[in-house]
Formats: C-alpha cells, sequence, structure tokens
C-alpha cells in the first residue's frame, strides 16, 4: 500500500518534471506556436514546419556535428585527465597535496563571465582564436570531475591495491586494472555532467569563434531570436533537437551509474 | 604498433583543431583579393540572403575585394564585438547602432572617413555619425516609430480612428473607449521605458540634458507629464506586467490577435503584420505640446585597427547608398535606406500595408534621436528601473523621475 | 561488489608515528604523470585568465581602448558602493534558500526512485531532463505557473485561502521564485549524485540493522544518512560553489528585478563587463566573490571531520 502511494507521488512528480519539456515540444509543432499565451496540452493543427524551416534557416547537421565532436573529445579528456587526478589525490602522497587540491578546486570559483576575456586574449596571442582547439581548451580538464573521481577513488579499499603491489603491480596497473572497473558509476557520471556542460556552452563560444563552420548548436539556436520578434516555434524546434542527444547519453550513462539491482531501502 | 597509428591520428587531429577558420584567416586573401570582413546585426534572422545579394553586386563591381560577412543576433552582438576589439580581432568594418557608436567613436576605435559624399544623405542622419566635423561612419537605415491601430476594432465600437492631428488627450479618451477588459481587449500599448520616456519628453517638449549636455534636465514639469502619461497607462488602458506585458513578443501577439487597438511600436513591425486578419494603418504618434518622434539609426563604420580600411570605406559606402542597397531594402522591408534622394523611397510607399505609408517620412519631420552618454546602457537601465518602480505603484511619480534624475547626473560626472 | 571507504580523501590523514619512508624520484614521477593531464590545461585555461584578471581589476578597461591603471580603486568603490552589500546579500539569500531546497528534495527522490520500482529507468530519466533542459523554457514556465493574476500556484493558494504573492512581480517574492526554479530543476543532479552514494551502502549493514530491529526510520537516520555524507557532503560544496555564481536563471526569469531586487553577484559582473564597459571592476568584484567562495569551501573542508563519516 506504501508502495502504491510512493510510486503515485513519484509519477506526478515525474509529470511535473516532464511539463516544460512537453511545453516546448508542443509549442514546436503548434503551427506559429507561441509561448506567449501558456502553456496548452492540446494542438490543433499540428505541423512540422517548425523544424522545416529551422533545417533551412540554420545548417543543424554542421553545428550539431560540431557539438556533439567537441563535447565528445571534452568528455573522454575529462575522463581520463579527471580520473588519473582522481588516483592521484586518493592514492599517492606528496608536500603540498591539500594546496594543489585547493588550486584545483579554486579554478571553479571564478565565473567564466569574468574568465572570457582574458582567455580570448591568451588564445589570440598563439592565433588559437576561432578554432577548434579554442573550443575544446576549457573542457580538457574540470576540478570538478577530478573532485568527483577523488571522492569515488578513496571509496576504493586499499587493501586490493596493497594485494596488486605484492604482485608487482605498478600505479598505472592499478588504476587501470582495479581502480577504474570499480569506478564506473562515478565515471558514468562525470561523463554526464562533462557532456551537458560542453553541449550547453554558450558565452565562451561565442566570443571566440567566428567562423560560421565552426558554430556549435547554442549559438546556432540564438540566431533565431530577432532583434525584434522571435519565431518562437522555430526556437523551441530547436530546443526539442538539442535535448535529444543529450537524454540519450544520460540513458547511456545510466546504466553504468546504477550498478546492478538496489541493495538499500525497504521493500 | 597500433599505439603508435593512435597516436599519430591523434596528432594529427590535434594539429587541424589548431587551424583557424575561414573568418580569421591572418590577412589571406584568395587570387590576391583584399578581404573585407563585415560585422553586422541587421541581417539577421530574415534578411541574410539579401545581405548577400549587395554583397554579390558589390564584388562584382570591385573585382579586387571579396568581403566576409558575419552575422549575429543583436542580443550576443556587443558582448561579441567588444571582446573582438579587445583581442585584436575586430572586423574591417562593422554596423553600429547610434547609441553605441558615440562611445566607440570617442574610445578610437573608429578610421575616420575620408571623402565622403555626404550629399547623398539625409543631412541628419549622416550628421549623426560625425564627431567633431570628422565623419566617422556612415548611415546604413533608420527606422522610426508610429502609432499602429487596429481599424476594425474602431469601426466596432464607433470611434473615430487616429489622424495626424491627434494629441495625447485624443488617444487617451480613444483608448478608454476602446478598453473592454472583460473581453481581454486593451486600448492602447506603449512600453514603459527609457526609450519611451525621453520621446514623450520631447512630444511635452521637455529636455533630456542640458545643452551643454553635463546634466539632466528631465526632472520637470514636462517629464512629469511624460512619464504619467506613460505609466498613466499601466493597468488602465494597457495590461500590467502581471498581465504578461514585457514578456517577449507579448505586445505583438496582443496587436496581431485583434485585442490591442493602439500600439506604439517600430516600423520594422509592418513585415510580421502582413497577414492578419483586420484592418490597421499607422499614423504619426500624436504629441502633447509639440509632435516628436523616436528615430533610430544604424551605422558602418570602419575599424581603426583595419589593414585595409580604403577597401572597407568602399564597401561601407557601397552598403549605404548605393542603388543596389536602396532597390533591396526597399523590396524586401529591410528597415530604410538613408538616402536623401526621395524620388528612390517611391517604391516604398506603394506598398499596400499599411496604407498610410507617407506617415513614416512624415514622422522624419520632427525627429528625436537618442540622448547618448559616455555611459549609456547605466543610464537607460536607471530610468527604466525608475519608471518601473513608480509604474508598478512603489514609488510616487514625481520621486522616482527625481531619483532617475539624480542617478543620471552620477553617470554624468 | 560493496564498496568500504577506508580513509578520509579530502585531507590528509592524521601523523601516523612510523618511520616515514624516503620518497624516490620514481614516487615523484608517479604524481607527475597522474596529475599532470589535469593540471596543465586547468594551469593552461583557466588559472592564467584568472591571474590576468586580477590584472585587469588594478585598471579601468572597456574592452575597446587600452586599459588605464587605477590600482586599488575599483576594490575601494565596490566595497563602499551600497550595490555591491546588495548583490552579495541577494546571492547569500539564494544559496540560503536553494541549498536545503535541492537537497532535500533531491534525497526525498533518490531514495524514493532506490527501490524496485516500476519504470525506474525511466523515471529517473525523467527526473533529469529539468537538468538538461535550457533555462529559457524554464524559467518561462515557472513565470507562468508563479504568474501572480491567476497563474497556478497563485490559484491553488487562493483555494486554500492562503496569501496569493506577487512572485517575480514583486521585489519581495522576486528571489524565491527564482529560488523555487532553480532547486525544481537541479533536483534531477542531487539526485544522481545522491543515487550513487545511496548504492554504495552495503547491504549487510542494513540488514544488520534489521535484525536489530531497528525501524525503517531509524536505519535512515542512523544507517542511510551517516554514509550518505560522503556523498551529501561533495552536493553541499559543488551547490555552494555553483549557487554563488548563480546567473542563467536569474538573467532569464527577472534580470536581476524587479528594480535591482534579486540582482546577483555574477550579474552584476557580467553588466559590468559587457553592457557598462567597466570590466576592471567587474575582474575586482569577482575576486571578491571568489574570496567569500573560497572562505566558505575551506570552512567546509576543514569541517568536515566533525560529520563526513568515511567508513
Amino acid at each position: 500500500m506504501r508502495k502504491v502511494a510512493l510510486f503515485s507521488a513519484v509519477l506526478v512528480g515525474a509529470a511535473i518534471m516532464l511539463f516544460p519539456f512537453l511545453w516546448t515540444v508542443i509549442t514546436s509543432i503548434t503551427p506559429e506556436g507561441s509561448l506567449a499565451g501558456g502553456p496548452t496540452l492540446f494542438v490543433e493543427d499540428p505541423t512540422l514546419d517548425a523544424y522545416r524551416t529551422l533545417l533551412d534557416t540554420v545548417p543543424m547537421w554542421r553545428i550539431m556535428l560540431n557539438s556533439f565532436g567537441i563535447a565528445v573529445a571534452a568528455t573522454v579528456l575529462q575522463l581520463v585527465t579527471g580520473a588519473m587526478a582522481g588516483y592521484g589525490f586518493a592514492r599517492l602522497s606528496f608536500p603540498g597535496k591539500n594546496i594543489v587540491f585547493a588550486g584545483y578546486l579554486a579554478t571553479l570559483m571564478i565565473p567564466l563571465q569574468v574568465l572570457v576575456v582574458p582567455l580570448f586574449i591568451e588564445m589570440r596571442t598563439f592565433q588559437l582564436n576561432d578554432t577548434y582547439f579554442a573550443l575544446l581548451a576549457p573542457g580538457i580538464a574540470s576540478a570538478f570531475g577530478v573532485f568527483l573521481l577523488r571522492q569515488a577513488v578513496a571509496a576504493v579499499p586499499s587493501e586490493l591495491d596493497e594485494a596488486a603491489t605484492i604482485d608487482g603491480a605498478s600505479h598505472l596497473r592499478i588504476f587501470t586494472t582495479i581502480v577504474l572497473p570499480l569506478v564506473r558509476p562515478t565515471l558514468a557520471t562525470v561523463a554526464v555532467f562533462a557532456f551537458m556542460s560542453s553541449w550547453n556552452g554558450f558565452l565562451w563560444p561565442l566570443v571566440v569563434i567566428r567562423s560560421p563552420e565552426f558554430m556549435t548548436l547554442p549559438l546556432g539556436l540564438s540566431t533565431l531570436q530577432g532583434q525584434f520578434t522571435t519565431e518562437w516555434d522555430v526556437v523551441m524546434a530547436g530546443s526539442v533537437l538539442s535535448i535529444i542527444p543529450i537524454a540519450v547519453v544520460y540513458l547511456l550513462a545510466q546504466r553504468h551509474i546504477i550498478a546492478g539491482i538496489a541493495h538499500t531501502g525497504i521493500k | 604498433m597500433r599505439l603508435r597509428i593512435a597516436a599519430a591520428s591523434v596528432g594529427v587531429l590535434a594539429l587541424a583543431a589548431c587551424s583557424q577558420g575561414s573568418a580569421t584567416d591572418p590577412g589571406a586573401s584568395e587570387d590576391g583579393k583584399t578581404v573585407v570582413r563585415y560585422m553586422n546585426f541587421s541581417a539577421n534572422d530574415g534578411h541574410e540572403k539579401d545581405l548577400d545579394a549587395i554583397v554579390a553586386a558589390f564584388e562584382k563591381a570591385n573585382t579586387d575585394i571579396d568581403v566576409r560577412v558575419e552575422t549575429l543576433p543583436f542580443a550576443d552582438y556587443f558582448t561579441t564585438l567588444q571582446t573582438a576589439v579587445a583581442g585584436d580581432t575586430a572586423p574591417d568594418a562593422f554596423e553600429l547602432n547610434y547609441e553605441n557608436f558615440v562611445t566607440y567613436a570617442k574610445n578610437g576605435s573608429l578610421a575616420e572617413l575620408s571623402g565622403v559624399d555626404t550629399s547623398v544623405y539625409g543631412k541628419s542622419l549622416v550628421d549623426a555619425y560625425a564627431t567633431d566635423g570628422k565623419q566617422y561612419g556612415l548611415p546604413e537605415s533608420f527606422s522610426n516609430v508610429v502609432l499602429f491601430y487596429n481599424k476594425t476594432l474602431f469601426d466596432q465600437a464607433g470611434v473615430a480612428v487616429p489622424t495626424a492631428d491627434w494629441t495625447w488627450a485624443d488617444e487617451q479618451a480613444a483608448a478608454e473607449r476602446l478598453t473592454n477588459k472583460g473581453a481581454g481587449v486593451w486600448g492602447d500599448y506603449q512600453p514603459i521605458t527609457y526609450n519611451e520616456f525621453y520621446k514623450a519628453l520631447a512630444q511635452a517638449g521637455g529636455e533630456f540634458l542640458s545643452e551643454d549636455g553635463k546634466s539632466a534636465t528631465f526632472d520637470s514639469p514636462e517629464g512629469l507629464k511624460a512619464a504619467n502619461w506613460l505609466i498613466g497607462k499601466n493597468g488602465t488602458t494597457m495590461p500590467t506586467e502581471a498581465d504578461g506585458a514585457g514578456t517577449p513578443d507579448f505586445d505583438s501577439k496582443l496587436f496581431s490577435d485583434g485585442k490591442l487597438a493602439m500600439w506604439h511600436t517600430g516600423i520594422w513591425m509592418f513585415d510580421a503584420l502582413a497577414d492578419v486578419p483586420f484592418e490597421w494603418d499607422v499614423v504619426v504618434e500624436p504629441g502633447d505640446t509639440t509632435k516628436a518622434s523616436a528615430m533610430f539609426v544604424n551605422g558602418l563604420a570602419v575599424s581603426s585597427a583595419s589593414e585595409n580600411a580604403e577597401a572597407a570605406q568602399k564597401w561601407i559606402t557601397f552598403l549605404s547608398s548605393s542603388d543596389t542597397t536602396t532597390d533591396v531594402r526597399l523590396d524586401t522591408s529591410w528597415e530604410l535606406p538613408p538616402v536623401a534622394d526621395d524620388s528612390k523611397l517611391a517604391a516604398y510607399l506603394d506598398q499596400p500595408k499599411p496604407a498610410n505609408r507617407e506617415s513614416v517620412f512624415d514622422a522624419l519631420e520632427n525627429p528625436v534621436l537618442p540622448p547618448v552618454i559616455e555611459r549609456q546602457q547605466e543610464m537607460q537601465d536607471a530610468v527604466t528601473k525608475e519608471l518601473g518602480e513608480a509604474a508598478a505603484g512603489r514609488k510616487p511619480v514625481a520621486q522616482a523621475l527625481k531619483d532617475a534624475q539624480a542617478a543620471v547626473n552620477g553617470l554624468l560626472e | 561488489m560493496t564498496l568500504v571507504a577506508t580513509k578520509s580523501p579530502v585531507t590528509s590523514p592524521p601523523p601516523i608515528r612510523r618511520a616515514k619512508p624516503r620518497r624516490s624520484w620514481k614516487h615523484y614521477g608517479w604524481v607527475l604523470f597522474f596529475l599532470l593531464p589535469s593540471a596543465v590545461p586547468l594551469v593552461l585555461f583557466t588559472i592564467v585568465p584568472m591571474i590576468s584578471s586580477i590584472w585587469v581589476s588594478l585598471h579601468e578597461w572597456n574592452l575597446i581602448s587600452p586599459m588605464r591603471w587605477v590600482g586599488f580603486d575599483n576594490y575601494v568603490s565596490l566595497l563602499t558602493d551600497p550595490q555591491t552589500g546588495k548583490v552579495f546579500l541577494h546571492t547569500l539569500l539564494y544559496v540560503a534558500g536553494y541549498l536545503p531546497l535541492v537537497y532535500a528534495g533531491g534525497l526525498g527522490l533518490a531514495l524514493a526512485l532506490n527501490r524496485k520500482l516500476p519504470a525506474r529507468a525511466f523515471l529517473r530519466a525523467t527526473y533529469f531532463l529539468p537538468v538538461v533542459t535550457s533555462w529559457v523554457v524554464v524559467a518561462l514556465v515557472w513565470k507562468w505557473l508563479l504568474n501572480p493574476a491567476g497563474g497556478l500556484v497563485n490559484q491553488i493558494l487562493g483555494f486554500f485561502g492562503l496569501g496569493q504573492p506577487g512572485w517575480w512581480t514583486d521585489p519581495d517574492w522576486a528571489l524565491v521564485s527564482v529560488i523555487l526554479a532553480s532547486a525544481w530543476k537541479d533536483l534531477g543532479f542531487v539526485m544522481v549524485i545522491l543515487l550513487a552514494g545511496l548504492q554504495a551502502i552495503p547491504r549487510d549493514l542494513h540488514e544488520a540493522a534489521i535484525v536489530d530491529g531497528a525501524s525503517g526510520w531509524q536505519r535512515f537516520w542512523r544507517v542511510t544518512l551517516p554514509l550518505l555524507t560522503p556523498s551529501t557532503f561533495f552536493v553541499v560544496v559543488i551547490s555552494l560553489i555553483n549557487g554563488f555564481q548563480v546567473f542563467d536563471q536569474v538573467y532569464v526569469m527577472t534580470g536581476g528585478g524587479p528594480g535591482g531586487a534579486s540582482q546577483v553577484v555574477v550579474g552584476q559582473i557580467y553588466d559590468l563587463t559587457f553592457r557598462y564597459g567597466r570590466a576592471g571592476e567587474a575582474s575586482a568584484l569577482s575576486w571578491l566573490l571568489f574570496v567569500v567562495i573560497l572562505a566558505v569551501t575551506v570552512i567546509q573542508i576543514r569541517g568536515q571531520r566533525r560529520w563526513v563519516h568515511y567508513a
């Protein structure tokens, strides 16, 4: 009985969570849909016109490819650099470790708005502005991932390490064969956030990219907002298309995040 | 072995990732042509192809110049432009609205334009882009604000439609008669912002800044009248913020749904209203003691850091005054070309909707340009904020006006 | 696979009386090997700009003309400007409201979705959807929900005879509106982190507690929550770091208004840099914020000994 009540509550909650997304989808298929009238659940003449206009106005495939490529690269790089740093902080000791870790955390404490201009000038100095590399650079490593992975590696019993050391394994071997498989859920979590943050990034790409061939999805979608009016149905169509890849990534990663059947909780 | 191939391909990818894009190739010009990089916002969201047509015509007439266009949405334009200037990657030529022109000119970001034939442009327009007798920009297009009205609603209510002789009193009387809150119909929509205030102030005969531009003078009886004119509509003949006013496209939807009798907005909305199912027209905005219409001018400038200034100037001259441009603009209702020769604008007047297109030019007889100071955006924000406080009833109007003037004077020091 | 944490990961272990092993070059080689791949990009692409921004903060700069040296003037004028205090206060209030809400909500969700409910994977995905939805849409939804004149929330409040606030049109309630929308949107994020933490709690501990006769509630307080503290710690630290830098939702929902009543520090930084041409002050303000965030984070890291259980 309690379980039924719980499940209903969760379902209602889920409906509420789905609501904005549903509104987005509905507006995108409403002819000349607009967000001004408040949300509706019924569409009189659903049409895919907004999607057609979107594909005509914005080079969607190209920009999705750009965004996807950068996001995948950023995710892979953050996983590798983050896991390695996580292992380094959790397993190795060295003088000044806490200060270095504080330094890592400090990189999370300055807002991007303040960093974009100096970083842009730095890229320009090395003739790297307006390149894929510049798009990727701030996303190669992330203290957020390092922090999360450090916690996860620390939770792996060091007895396992010691057993392997006795067998003559090096740190690298321990890292790859023992630690990494055990922190898979956290790796999946970091992957989701790395992908998301790269996929949705706006201010940095806006400032560093000028050539249309490098344009990313958020930039492309923002061109749909006119100076005086906006075709909301087209903007919403763009939003729908941009949510789908992240949702897919999350669904794929989710299987790894929830390792196995739940062991906790009451039936 | 596989590791080596993997490493090599990663290396190649990394190198490829470091190559700069087409918009930034330093001085690179294919076939030895001069490259002019041009950045703009007005072509965004509907006129990209029109701009391409103008570029094609220019390149045909100037085979040694290659124009590369970057179009950005207005909301993001100045963020990008400022950062580009800061990072020394400014385009050779770029678009500037009047409010920002003053800042860029004062800061030495613009190259002086020499040998400009100012006679082809409307005098007030080309003068707007000159400082200290030197030409730092060319006017590109202009638009102004007029009063739109829903003829069908007027006819149904038996109210006489607005004419060029109307004053605020006439507008208010009509608005009150046409407002029917029960049916969700409103009489008159005018945003309560800086942009409307300085114009209403002029319509009441007031001055925003003193002659020497060193102090604000809008806290005056005329200013109070103008502020009350705007704020009085809130909730009486116009929906309030809580009803949705101020949210994107709220007003345009209200008008195109046929629920708004009168609407103060710009001629850029003509296109958007082409297919509405009711009859509508425009008229010069009523004034109080005098008529005054807000005019917005976009201009073109050459970057002072440009290495191709001469070619850039040729481009912006073409973009601002050539017959090709004039025709394209008129054909597609893409703002009005700033040319002095009225005969060239005949095609504009011939278009069917709205019928009273002469009013657009009549409005030019009493233009009001936005007052511009060094700290422009802060001033606009301060004035709009105080007006908003008064409109929401959190401050008496007189107090809001006083505080706004104090704030602006603070910015002028 | 059950995991048992054995040592505190974030601070150094207390000194143990044993001969300190002489670290070989090889050891430091490993340290570099594991840390450089992340350290180098972070230094190059975050720390270097951070240092540049300190330099910028000592100048007056409108981005389009060369910087002008002003020394500490920016800091002085910020510290004496009431607007600075205002935006810090708003940011603080935001964080104080947001964190408990998002944690409690996320915890509830994680607990609920940790059980064998039908369509669990679908539900988890659904709750995560707002996290990835753009703020433009979420802000509009919440503005509609919280519409003072007939929005769903006020209609419900009115039905129960409760007061109906002006929400985002009211200076006293604007920040609350942003807090509600933010907490709602980020529930999925907290849920994901805490779910992973719940998964790590060994089943035998719960079973032992049941054998000892503990009720569900007791098990929650004595077993679940304490063993969840490492994940909780992470959520709190990251939410605070991010919360102090809140920007997008304020920008989109209220624009800092009405009348500046919901303007936050990063909103002010953005306006100063890109709209008012005062990048020097913006940098100075961001370093003031940095000091605050650093202090808060350090306090938490030091304090974790008291409440975070790593085994």
